[in-house]
């Protein structure tokens, strides 16, 4: 077999151009994706009976369809309702869509999963919901969620590679053209992969370092909080363990 | 020049059901200012529920609750009565400090934010003046030394102490404890008892459901038996201890005396 990296790095600022187009279209779905999955995972925990089985309703749609369908569906379907959507902005909704419905089940998770007492607590000394929502349950929740938001949030950087197929030209699409051109599958694809290699690891060592920093009782209080509320500068401050 | 003194605390005819299960077949209960009531009775019989409905944690079915004249859960303006908001349940619940069976504390954050959080969420303090105020009730129930400890790291009995803190730093005008010691091991039982001793000897009014019995005869002025969902018999210390007027109450005393 004869392999000829020259070739991938002729190509390779090309690659890293899309590369940052997948990193784009990663960070801005994910967010997106998290902010309605925090405030639909709120509504699939509210009173409201409405509110839950709505929220259920489009979990049960956007988990249970292909996120590959969703960018076609996306795609072609806009027109139909009076505009035409660029590729990318159509990958944008159709990837946010989706993970919207996966972070609505993680956070869910991580907010029943604080003992209802805690709440209890907190209403029983006045707090409203919301000053509850941001100081008691989140706090709590936020641990619990790393994991699995993490592994999804890794997972769906790399389920980005599917807007290739509605001609978004991030890495996957950039690398199929490339090697289209050159007959260097191999190479080019073995860079590829190193890209998303390299992606899915920073993710991975964003979510030891976030589990470290919410390890609250093995942190203590800050040096900052500790100043505040016990008057005076940390003589010992109690170390990570 | 006798006036006629409103309860601080006046329930009446309090009603609840949970399914098929009927928590409080109408319980009436009235605390006056500065006193001290036991609340006893088998587990189930209601102790918790009647606490619960009474800083609204548990909406009533039927029965009128009042606070320091005020109705709890509705408010009536111009002769209509509607249930309160969120706002106003909030403001009145913190007025009521409450401890519970299992603590409660948030674990997230150290034993003087516990008891500061309430100051600057609810009351909107500044954080150095709750910061204050939070060392002063720690101080009071004996934790000076514990205000950087986390909960994970404290035993039940300092838990339970930093959670009455935590409800006193809010000055409330009553306090609701909720079988607060049936969660510790016998050895922390008495920590808890002499902090609750003191805060009543202060002046604050209390409820305590309890099945510490020497407590209840030691401290409240006025105890009241509770069983199946009804408020069977109410009195002093010594005559609901030394003579019980009701069969079940007799049975009840031999039992947890015995």
């Amino acid at each position: 077999m004869d392999l000829d990296f020259s070739v991938a790095l002729t190509y390779l600022p090309v690659m890293l151009k899309a590369t940052l187009l997948t990193i784009t279209l990663a960070l801005v779905t994910q967010t997106l994706g998290t902010s309605i999955g925090f405030v639909f995972a709120l509504g699939r925990t509210s009173r409201s009976r409405i509110l839950r089985f709505v929220v259920w309703a489009y979990v049960w749609l956007f988990r249970g369809t292909p996120v590959l369908l969703h960018l076609f569906f996306v795609y072609y379907a806009a027109p139909l309702f009076g505009v035409t959507l660029d590729a990318i902005p159509a990958a944008i909704i159709a990837m946010t869509l989706s993970s919207a419905a996966y972070n609505t089940e993680i956070l869910r998770a991580g907010i029943q999963a604080v003992h209802p007492g805690q709440v209890e607590a907190a209403e029983a000394v006045g707090m409203r919901y919301s000053r509850i929502v941001r100081h008691v349950i989140a706090p709590q929740a936020v641990r619990i969620v790393i994991p699995p938001y993490m592994s999804n949030f890794i997972s769906h950087t790399k389920n980005t590679s599917l807007a290739s197929v509605i001609t978004v030209p991030e890495l996957m699409l950039t690398s199929q053209m490339v090697y289209s051109s050159t007959y260097r599958a191999i190479e080019i694809l073995t860079v590829a992969g190193l890209i998303y290699l390299l992606l899915t690891s920073c993710l991975t060592g964003l979510q030891l370092w976030l589990e470290r920093r919410t390890s609250y009782e093995a942190r203590g209080m800050s040096r900052r909080r500790r100043a505040i509320f016990l008057g005076k500068a940390p003589a010992s401050a109690p170390r990570e363990a | 020049m006798t006036e006629a003194k409103t309860p601080m605390i006046d329930a009446r005819d309090v009603r609840k059901t949970f399914g098929d299960f009927q928590a409080l077949k109408g319980v009436s209960l009235a605390v006056d200012q500065g006193e001290v009531v036991c609340l006893i009775g088998p587990s189930g019989s209601g102790k918790s529920t009647l606490l619960r409905c009474i800083n609204h944690l548990e909406v009533p079915d039927s029965g009128n609750i009042e606070v320091d004249g005020q109705p709890v859960g509705y408010t009536t303006t111009d002769g209509r009565s509607r249930r309160k908001s969120s706002r106003e349940i909030a403001q009145m619940r913190s007025q009521i400090g409450m401890v519970f069976q299992m603590f409660n504390l948030w674990p997230h954050i150290s034993a003087i934010e516990n008891v500061a959080l309430g100051l600057t969420k609810v009351k909107g303090m500044p954080v150095e003046q709750a910061a204050e105020i939070a060392r002063t009730q720690m101080d009071r129930v004996g934790l000076a030394q514990k205000c950087d400890a986390f909960p994970e790291h404290l035993s039940g009995g300092q838990r339970q102490r930093v959670a009455i803190a935590r409800a006193l730093a809010m000055e409330p005008k009553v306090m609701l404890f909720d079988e607060p010691t049936s969660a510790l091991d016998p050895e922390l039982v008495g920590e808890v008892l002499n902090v609750m001793e003191s805060v009543a000897a202060d002046g604050m009014t209390m409820i305590v459901a309890t099945h510490e019995m020497g407590f209840a005869r030691k401290v409240a002025d006025k105890v009241v038996f509770m069983d199946d969902g009804n408020d069977v018999e109410t009195g002093a210390p010594d005559k609901a201890f030394d003579a019980p007027e009701s069969e079940r109450l007799r049975r009840f005393l031999n039992r947890v005396l015995a």
